[in-house]
């Protein structure tokens, strides 16, 4: 009978640490997908001053670009870095052909420039691939592999790996390496920066190379979670990026990792328990909504 | 080493400086006195190449540098300790310390940062501390440190003693004529006129923009034409 008893009594806790654990884990991976494509717009900000909304639009060309070298090579690990490393020199591209000669302006200039390039960059991709998405010929990563008990695709695993490589090599590269330094000595105050030689127009086009390339790389993994790259793929990366960005403080960049793992985690935990009153996109704006709330200047103080 | 003809610098329609001729020998400690918005910072960041010049030229080292970038002038030996220090305040000492040094070859910074903790052994305890967090004195040598990290020949130096405690006054001053001693040219902006003529070996009062005195330090100092032009009492 006491046996019966204690059963039942830990047979619905055992349930809920696994629900628990696993709602964390899936929020750990939309975080760290999240974190990858907010990094660039976070650089952007903090070095520009510019909400570079054009960024979802460097994300989906990421997808696209990785999933049409996959299908032609067979090889994901040759298409992610040269979809990277392309799609992060279009990313100089923009910068020197749309916001160099706005730099001047006030700053809702360089908005408006970036939200019609977004916009221009969907319609440009639904002319060249077609309005209906594409898909992987053959999927990569689509095994499964076990976790502490939990079952996961080898893309989820692959899309936190990478991801946290990727972040730690950034962060090695600014807090490390002269070019690093130089790049937060610019961030800090261009003028004197250039005043001790360091060249502020190379640090720019190195801040939108790195932003842009991380952004493709979002763009492939998420397009291999759901087997799709459509035109429209950026539009709810784009708004969610700015939503962490803002709470992790305006060009924080440790800020925006907090914050876009703080975003991960409260989607996975509110779609099971707030999910019937509030969408799953949703979620990112109430929790903005509270955060800015309690913390007008976000989690973290901005640059 | 220094030679400024005619020279008029300026901000957009403004110009701060008229017509200024100054000779800059080498090795030479040279004060730039005058009134607040006499011109003497503009004609400083003028050298330095953050201020537009309008007219005349700057030749340093027998080369007209009056069009080149201010990263060039680095290269070629000028370095700049701002008015109000403009430190990078996220960065940790030794953080500003590398971007003082980022024309140099990365061999050469160990070399030189160990002359700067000669210099100012206090900051060898705050090396990993942040800028933001020192107090003015001890950013005041940060910000000496960090120019000399470029291994500069001509220091531009504009309000050194601004805001500081008269003993961290004294430490900075010592250190400007240590490296004066040591071969190095300077050039000082400063309204601590008392402090200027002890350290400066010729002097040029500027007023309105424009130079209405120049001599040595020796003749400044017991100049009534000098104080009056320096009072604005003319």
């Amino acid at each position: 009978m006491t046996h019966r008893w204690r059963a039942v009594q830990t047979y619905p806790e055992t349930i809920y640490s696994m629900l628990w654990f696993e709602l964390l884990i899936q929020g750990i991976i939309h975080g760290s997908m999240y974190a990858i494509i907010a990094v660039g717009l976070s650089l952007v900000y903090g070095l520009l001053r510019i909400l570079h909304v054009a960024h979802a639009g460097l994300f989906t060309l990421g997808g696209y670009l990785g999933l049409l070298l996959t299908n032609a090579t067979g090889s994901l690990i040759l298409a992610t870095p040269v979809a990277a490393a392309v799609v992060g020199v279009i990313g100089m591209i923009i910068y020197r052909v749309c916001y160099h000669p706005i730099l001047d302006q006030p700053p809702y200039v360089a908005l408006i420039a970036s939200i019609g390039l977004f916009i221009a960059m969907e319609e440009i991709y639904r002319l060249i691939f077609g309005p209906y998405g594409l898909s992987y010929a053959r999927p990569p990563l689509q095994f499964q592999v076990q976790f502490f008990g939990i079952q996961l695709r080898a893309a989820e695993v692959g899309m936190v790996v990478v991801s946290t490589v990727l972040l730690t090599a950034l962060s090695y590269l600014s807090q490390k390496t002269r070019l690093g330094i130089a790049w937060r000595a610019t961030v800090d105050d261009p003028q004197m920066a250039a005043s001790f030689g360091i060249d502020a127009v190379r640090v720019r086009y190195l801040n939108f190379f790195i932003g842009s390339a991380l952004a493709a790389v979002g763009g492939i993994y998420v397009s291999l979670l759901s087997n799709l790259v459509e035109p429209t793929m950026g539009g709810v990366p784009s708004y969610k990026a700015l939503a962490i960005i803002v709470l992790g403080g305006l060009g924080n960049l440790k800020g925006t990792l907090i914050a876009a793992l703080l975003l991960g985690i409260v989607e996975a935990f509110g779609t099971i328990y707030i999910g019937q009153w509030l969408d799953r996109d949703a979620i990112a704006f109430a929790l903005l909504i509270v955060i800015l709330m309690i913390r007008p200047q976000g989690l973290f103080a901005g640059r | 080493m220094l030679h400024l003809e005619g020279l008029g610098c300026g901000y957009r329609d403004m110009q701060a400086v008229h017509d200024l001729d100054l000779n800059v020998e080498a090795g030479s400690i040279t004060a730039l006195l005058g009134a607040n918005g006499a011109g003497k910072s503009s004609t400083l960041m003028c050298i330095a190449g953050h201020v537009e010049i309008k007219t005349g030229r700057i030749i340093y080292q027998k080369s007209d540098i009056s069009d080149s970038t201010p990263m060039s002038r680095v290269r070629s030996g000028i370095a700049v300790v701002p008015e109000g220090r403009r430190l990078f305040p996220r960065l940790s000492v030794k953080e500003n310390l590398v971007v003082g040094g980022y024309v140099r070859p990365k061999q050469r910074s160990d070399g030189g940062m160990a002359k700067v903790m000669d210099l100012f052994p206090r900051l060898k305890d705050r090396l990993g501390q942040t800028a933001g967090a020192l107090s003015g004195g001890e950013q005041q040598m940060l910000a000496i440190g960090r120019a000399l990290m470029s291994e500069p020949e001509l220091l531009l130096v504009d309000e050194l003693s601004l805001g500081l405690m008269p003993k961290m006054v004294d430490i900075c001053y010592d250190a400007i004529t240590a490296l004066n001693r040591a071969g190095m040219t300077i050039i000082l902006v400063e309204q601590n006129t008392h402090r200027a003529l002890e350290a400066a070996s010729q002097v040029c009062v500027l007023e309105s923009g424009h130079a209405v005195w120049k001599g040595s330090a020796g003749e400044a100092a017991g100049n009534q034409e000098m104080i009056n032009a320096f009072l604005g009492i003319r």
